[in-house]
């Protein structure tokens, strides 16, 4: 049977803090190409952000939230290391009492992997409609350069069969084993990498190497064949690395560069990438889209645009809008609002 | 706030998260947190459960500042400072008492319309209490 999405929403937290605070800091900002991110308030995190998004999913999809079958949530910084989150989610949205649930994590590919296994779901039957949601507010040492990055957000996606408004073409991945790049041990609380940036990049540029020219040539398809490629956001130049080897242009990778505005968002990152992205397109354009999660794997799946969209797409805010929704914090504010200084 | 222990901050989890507010079948009048004894008529009648859509306006509000916070609430004003604490007056018609967010104290004012949004509202006995808070309507 055949599935797609038939609702999408993001959010993305309202404060803000500028590469200054950190110049300022600590006289230099790692990640290269951001110029700003988000920044989650005391009182949120990865499942609060979901509801939001989740919201803004439903509302777009026109369905109720009694309606769905299963609830897919992925994140790798969820509150807790063990209980339930997408309950949590599902409660909050006052959903059925009788549902699949899932919680995945463990990498920034737990987003596309929860996205395909949602679809996966509808098309096998199991169910009409399911939510998933990825959501992250990923957190390092305050000291260490790879923390300067680290944003938040959520993206939300109602899977279904009928009123899709885009349709899965082709799926392939990868894996490869690599040790030592992005991690967290079990029980740790802050993620570390061997901070060699060319090991990390080679097994980057590999694992999608290997699912975005596997999914073009399973597809039969050429590079300029898609209206938008979205990769997954570490900072801001990373993505148009890898696309340019893979002869995808600068103008087909920008309309998702979020990661300019909001950091790295971790699992959630290239999916509200692929908000900002159905927030512009037009029907029979197709997308790319590219995670990686570190020790590694990727995804890489082509969707295309259908008519449906149109219709669907101001029933809820746009990345835009919540893009343009902020208030700068500093960065003694923001140590703080991270509880990396002055929590008991 | 006076504590709340897990099983019965549990209890009240459907008005804690998604606002489920009690319908009087004899008189309609909509009870927050829903009750047995209805506040219109003042009968023990049938109730039937609905969902409050979380949109009001503020009826009245005061601001929590240093020293002020109840203890659950210390860690919340010593890292983020002063914040408000509204009476809602809800569009189907009940108030409800609700933390302010993601705004300033200085900007909250009489009739300020606002909406729920899904937060984090304490943490004690080691585990975290969801609810809703309220944050301004902004155009």
């Amino acid at each position: 049977m055949n599935s797609g999405i038939i609702g999408y929403g993001a959010y993305v937290p309202r404060f803000r803090i500028k590469r200054e605070e950190y110049l300022k800091a600590w006289g230099s900002f790692s990640p290269r190409g951001v110029e700003e991110k988000s920044v989650t308030g005391l009182d949120e995190d990865a499942v609060t952000m979901t509801v939001e998004s989740s919201v803004n999913a439903l509302k777009r999809a026109g369905i109720s939230s009694n309606q769905l079958s299963g609830m897919f949530f992925a994140s790798t910084s969820a509150p807790y290391a063990e209980k339930l989150s997408s309950s949590t989610i599902v409660a909050s949205l006052d959903g059925p009492s009788e549902i699949f649930l899932a919680d995945l994590g463990s990498s920034t590919k737990a987003g596309t992997a929860a996205l395909l296994s949602c679809l996966d779901f509808v098309s096998s039957g199991r169910g009409d409609e399911a939510l998933v949601g990825a959501s992250d507010v990923p957190q390092a040492a305050p000291s260490d350069p790879l923390e300067h990055g680290l944003g938040a957000g959520s993206a939300s996606f109602v899977t279904g069969r009928n009123d899709i408004i885009a349709s899965v073409e082709g799926v392939h991945c990868s894996s490869l084993e690599i040790i030592g790049e992005r991690y967290r041990r079990q029980g740790e609380r802050h993620l570390k990498d061997s901070g060699i940036g060319a090991y990390t990049e080679q097994a980057f540029n590999h694992a999608l190497t290997i699912s975005v020219t596997g999914l073009l040539k399973s597809l039969e398809l050429k590079a300029d064949e898609f209206a938008y490629a979205i990769f997954q956001q570490f900072d801001g130049r990373t993505a148009y690395d890898i696309g340019r080897k893979l002869g995808f242009k600068e103008n087909q990778i920008s309309p998702s560069m979020t990661v300019t505005k909001i950091g790295d968002s971790g699992s959630a990152s290239p999916l509200i990438g692929l908000c900002a992205v159905l927030d512009i397109a037009r029907p029979g354009d197709r997308i790319l889209i590219a995670s990686y999660g570190s020790g590694s794997g990727s995804d890489a799946i082509s969707l295309v645009v259908t008519d449906q969209l149109v219709e669907t797409r101001n029933r809820a805010p746009l990345v835009e809008n919540y893009l343009a929704q902020k208030e700068y914090i500093d960065y003694l504010t923001y140590l703080k609002f991270r509880r990396m200084l002055g929590a008991r | 706030m006076a504590y709340v222990s897990i099983p019965a901050y549990w209890k009240t989890i459907p008005q804690r998260y998604s606002l489920i507010a009690s319908r009087c079948k004899s008189c309609g009048t909509i009870n927050f947190p829903p009750r047995d004894i209805c506040t219109g008529c003042g009968k023990k009648t049938e109730h039937e459960p609905i969902r409050l859509k979380g949109q009001g306006k503020i009826y009245s509000y005061t601001i929590i500042c240093a020293g002020g916070a109840p203890p659950e609430f210390s860690e919340q004003e010593r890292l983020g400072g002063s914040f408000g604490v509204a009476v809602i007056e809800l569009e189907e018609g009940p108030k409800m008492v609700a933390q302010m967010t993601d705004c300033k104290p200085s900007e909250l004012s009489i009739d300020m319309k606002v909406e729920a949004v899904f937060r984090r509202v304490y943490e004690d006995d080691d585990v975290i209490r969801y609810g809703l808070k309220f944050r301004p309507i902004r155009a």
